[in-house]
Formats: C-alpha cells, sequence, structure tokens
C-alpha cells in the first residue's frame, strides 16, 4: 500500500528557466576520468618526491 | 581519442605516443562511458526514457566530455517534460564543443520562440504551485493547478505522476489508471509509474470483484481437480468448457437484445426525426415556389387587366377619332376625290361624285391646316367645271320641263360656284315654274343683288315683281 505523504516528498519543486544558469554553474562535472587523471598527477609527484 | 596529458591523438598502444603516458586505464574509463552512451540511445529508441536517463548520467560519471551522451540526456529530459534540465545540459555541451554540435540547434530552437519560451516557465510554475497546494494538504486545488500543467505540457511525466497520486488518495483508480497509461505510453521504464499502476489495478481489481478474492479458494476447490503426476500438482478444471458456452450463448442474447433496444430507442427515433425534418424543408420550399408563383400569376393578372383597359382606351380613342366625327372617313374622301381629278381633270361627272361623298359640314370640322388647304384647291380648281356640268344637266331638264331634277341640278352647280349668275338665274326660274314661289323669290332677290346692271338681274325684278304682286 502506498503511503501518500511519504511519496509525495519524493516529487521536489521543477528548476524555472530563471534558476538555469545557476543549476549550470552549480553542477558538479567531476568525472570519474577527472579522478583518474588527478590520481596519476598525485602519483607522479609523489613519485618525483621520492626520486 | 586525445591524451588527457598532452592532447596527442591515441593509438591502439597502451601508451601515449606522443608524451608516453599510461593511457590503458583511461581508455577504459572512455571506452565504459560509450557503452553507457550506446545503451542510453537503445533505451531511448524503446522510450525506456527514465532507464535512458540513468544509462546517460552514468556515461557522463564517466565522461563528462561526452557530448553525444550530454545532448542525448538533454534530449530525453526534453521529451519527459523537464525542460530546464535539458537546456543545461545542451548549454554545457555548447560549452564543451562550441563547433558543429546538435545543441545549437536545440537551444536555438528554443531561444527563437519566445512564447513557447514563456510557456514552458508557465508550466513549471504552475507544477510548482501544484505541489505546495499539495503539501498544505489543498488537494482540489493541485488537481486543477496540474490539469492546467498538462494541458500546457502533456509530456510532463512528473505532473502525470503526482496528479495520478492525487486521484488514488481520492480513491478515483480509474482517473489515476488513465493518467499512469499516459505516463506508460511517454515513458515505459519508469519504476514511479508501474509501482502506482501495480497498487492502482489492484485497487481496480478489488473494486470490480470485491467478494472473488475471498471466494477464489473455496471455488477453486469446488470447480477444479488436483491430483499428482510425479512431482507436479495438476489442477484440472470442471466444467469449465460447458459454463464457457452456456455464457456464450447467454452474452450473444444480451448483445443481441442490447443492440435491438438501442435500434428502436435511439437509432430510430433518429431516423423518425431526420425524415421529419427532410420532409419539412421539402414542404417549406415547395410553399416557397408556390408563393412565387402565386405572386407572379397575380401579377400577371394584374399586367393582363391593365392591357386590356388600355386596348379598350385605345379603341375607343380609335372610334372617337374615325367614327364619331368622321375624320378619317372625310379625309379618305377628299383624298379618293383629289386622286379622280388627278387621273382626269375633265372628267367633272366622276370628281363631282368623289367631292360629293365629303360632307361640307364635316370637313369644316377637320382641323388640319393641310386638309383644308387641299380641299380649298380642290374645290377652286375643279368646281367650275363640275358646276358646268351640273348646270347643263340642269338646263337638259329644265327644258324637258323635269324642275325637279332641274333644280337639284342647279343648287348642286350653285355649291360648286356660287358666283356663277346664269346658274343662279335658271335656278329661280325653275323654282317659279315648278311653283316654288318663295325659293324663287329668294334667289331672284339674291340675283338682282349680286350681279346688278345686267339682264338677269332686270328680269329677276320683272318676275320679281309678278311675283310679289301675284
Amino acid at each position: 500500500m502506498i503511503n501518500f505523504e511519504e511519496e509525495l516528498k519524493k516529487f521536489h519543486p521543477s528548476l524555472e528557466v530563471e534558476d538555469a544558469e545557476d543549476a549550470i554553474y552549480n553542477q558538479d562535472l567531476t568525472d570519474v576520468a577527472d579522478v583518474l587523471v588527478g590520481m596519476m598527477k598525485e602519483a607522479k609527484v609523489e613519485n618525483g618526491a621520492l626520486d | 581519442m586525445i591524451c588527457y596529458n598532452c592532447g596527442c591523438q591515441l593509438s591502439e598502444k597502451d601508451f601515449c605516443t606522443g608524451c608516453g603516458a599510461d593511457v590503458a586505464l583511461y581508455k577504459k574509463i572512455m571506452f565504459t562511458s560509450n557503452f553507457f552512451y550506446n545503451e542510453g540511445l537503445e533505451k531511448a529508441g524503446v522510450r525506456d526514457l527514465s532507464g535512458a536517463v540513468t544509462s546517460l548520467r552514468q556515461s557522463l560519471k564517466f565522461n563528462k566530455n561526452n557530448v553525444e551522451a550530454r545532448n542525448l540526456l538533454g534530449l530525453v529530459y526534453f521529451e519527459m517534460g523537464e525542460v530546464v534540465k535539458g537546456l543545461s545540459e545542451w548549454v554545457i555541451s555548447k560549452n564543451l564543443r562550441s563547433k558543429k554540435n546538435i545543441a545549437d540547434d536545440y537551444i536555438n530552437m528554443i531561444q527563437d520562440n519566445p512564447s513557447r519560451l514563456e510557456t514552458i516557465n508557465q508550466t513549471i510554475k504552475k507544477y510548482n504551485l501544484a505541489l505546495g497546494y499539495c503539501q498544505q494538504d489543498s488537494l482540489d486545488l493541485a488537481v486543477i493547478q496540474l490539469k492546467k500543467v498538462l494541458s500546457l505540457n502533456p509530456r510532463y511525466i512528473r505532473a502525470h505522476q503526482l496528479l495520478a497520486l492525487l486521484y488514488m488518495k481520492a480513491e478515483e483508480w480509474e482517473k489515476a489508471k488513465k493518467e499512469l497509461d499516459k505516463c506508460s505510453r511517454i515513458d515505459t521504464g519508469n519504476t514511479t509509474t508501474r509501482r502506482y499502476r501495480k497498487e492502482v489495478e489492484a485497487m481496480l481489481e478489488t473494486a470490480e470483484n470485491p467478494k472473488a478474492g475471498a471466494k477464489r479458494k473455496n471455488s477453486l476447490a469446488d470447480d477444479v481437480i488436483m491430483y499428482q503426476s510425479g512431482n507436479e500438482t495438476i489442477i484440472q478444471p470442471i466444467n469449465n468448457k460447458e459454463n464457457k458456452s452456456v455464457s456464450t450463448v447467454l452474452n450473444i442474447g444480451i448483445g443481441i437484445a442490447i443492440g435491438v433496444a438501442a435500434a428502436c430507442f435511439l437509432i430510430l427515433p433518429a431516423r423518425v426525426s431526420s425524415s421529419n425534418s427532410e420532409a419539412q424543408d421539402e414542404l417549406r420550399s415547395v410553399s416557397e415556389q408556390l408563393d412565387k408563383k402565386t405572386s407572379a400569376i397575380e401579377e400577371m393578372e394584374q399586367e393582363t387587366k391593365r392591357l386590356t383597359e388600355e386596348n379598350e382606351k385605345l379603341k375607343q380613342d380609335l372610334d372617337n377619332y374615325a367614327g364619331t366625327d368622321g375624320t378619317l372617313e372625310v379625309v379618305d374622301d377628299l383624298l379618293q376625290a383629289v386622286s379622280v381629278y388627278m387621273e382626269n381633270p375633265q372628267d367633272a361627272d366622276r370628281v363631282g361624285q368623289s367631292l360629293e361623298r365629303i360632307d361640307p359640314a364635316r370637313a369644316s370640322e377637320v382641323e388640319s391646316e393641310h386638309f383644308q388647304s387641299l380641299y380649298k384647291i380642290l374645290l377652286d380648281q375643279a368646281g367650275p367645271s363640275i358646276a358646268e356640268s351640273y348646270y347643263k344637266s340642269g338646263m337638259d331638264s329644265y327644258q324637258k320641263e323635269m324642275y325637279e331634277e332641274a333644280i337639284a341640278d342647279f343648287l348642286k352647280a350653285a355649291s360648286y360656284d356660287a358666283e356663277n349668275g346664269d346658274i343662279l338665274y335658271n335656278l329661280g326660274n325653275a323654282y317659279r315654274q315648278n311653283g316654288d314661289r318663295e325659293e324663287a323669290i329668294e334667289v331672284y332677290s339674291l340675283v338682282v343683288e349680286k350681279f346688278p346692271g345686267t339682264e338677269k338681274a332686270r328680269r329677276s325684278r320683272s318676275y320679281l315683281n309678278n311675283l310679289n304682286a301675284g
């Protein structure tokens, strides 16, 4: 049996057109490739420090 | 695919040929991103939009620069009614690749139509308002707002789902099912829609057959034969066939009855009404034609009456003209006399006979100047010879002592030549010989008066004296 109150909580207000700009700027665009590249660079720096 | 370190084009090797960086893991990440993109594309193709969103977001989690995946995600959001989310993805995509990007077209499509953008914004605001009503427990207002939202954007999945939820809350299961059907047509793989649908269908089944659930077990025991065949339990229905055939016949019978009833109560009255309407139209048309014809006949009758009256008047005028005053007859006689005179001016008898037909009294009434002129000319020219002719005739009668005839001839001769003294003198003699004393005195007096000093005047005076003395 579906609980109306609980279901209602799952619905969120939609972004309005005026808010689109903020949404775009605040979007977290970090991807796995960024993480990998970051790790690789860190590893490289660490290796350089060790050398 | 380019190297994350130096930007060189990568080969099939696991390292960059430009900078020597290890790209094996990086390549796997790129391939994974592409895999999710392909999956998303496939799901979008079968309208599993929710599944497509999940796959495409995964794809972008692995490679944010996957412009195709981002553009497709934007398109899927747009199709689901999430316009701002779609726009956001396209704007990011355009920033990542500014040229040869289809996102450009999508953005322009929306931006070039300000009214559409305004409609989209209004839709979103109304949806948020409806959500606010829901949270304030004003569910009726929320339903009204959501209906407006869906009239503006019928593909807004979340609005359909929220409306379905409200219907479910109000236990309007049929309406909820309709909304969920619409959701399913837009997005086949939405789990929320499926969950709601399952609930609604269960409730509808219960509503249609409330005792079915309770009785099902009992009836199962009565209507089936259960037996064990090896490890399997076989359940076989009893009399299923018979019941089915009976119900089929019953259903056909009910169907026929409903059909006949529909024909009697719906089709037949409609046909009768239609026929009556046609007949009335036809009657109206015929009446109009009849009115027109009657009007035309009346007009023609009036015209006929008018023409008859005009004809009568003209006839009367013609009669008056030709019959009563005899103008035409007089003119005709004059023309005939002229004709006779011109044929032979010496034939005094015939000319005289023609002129005698003209009544001098009527001739004087004719107002035509030309007529009078012609009549005078004819009398002037033909008169003396006619008078001469009558005079001779009169003298013959006188010598034969036929005084009556002589008087008639002399009178005619005098009418054509009143200035001829011989005619008047002999007329007086004829009156005297005939015993017409008064007429003789009158004529002799005229001769004495008009021709004084002549032999005729002297003799006339002598006869006058004798007559007066006698």
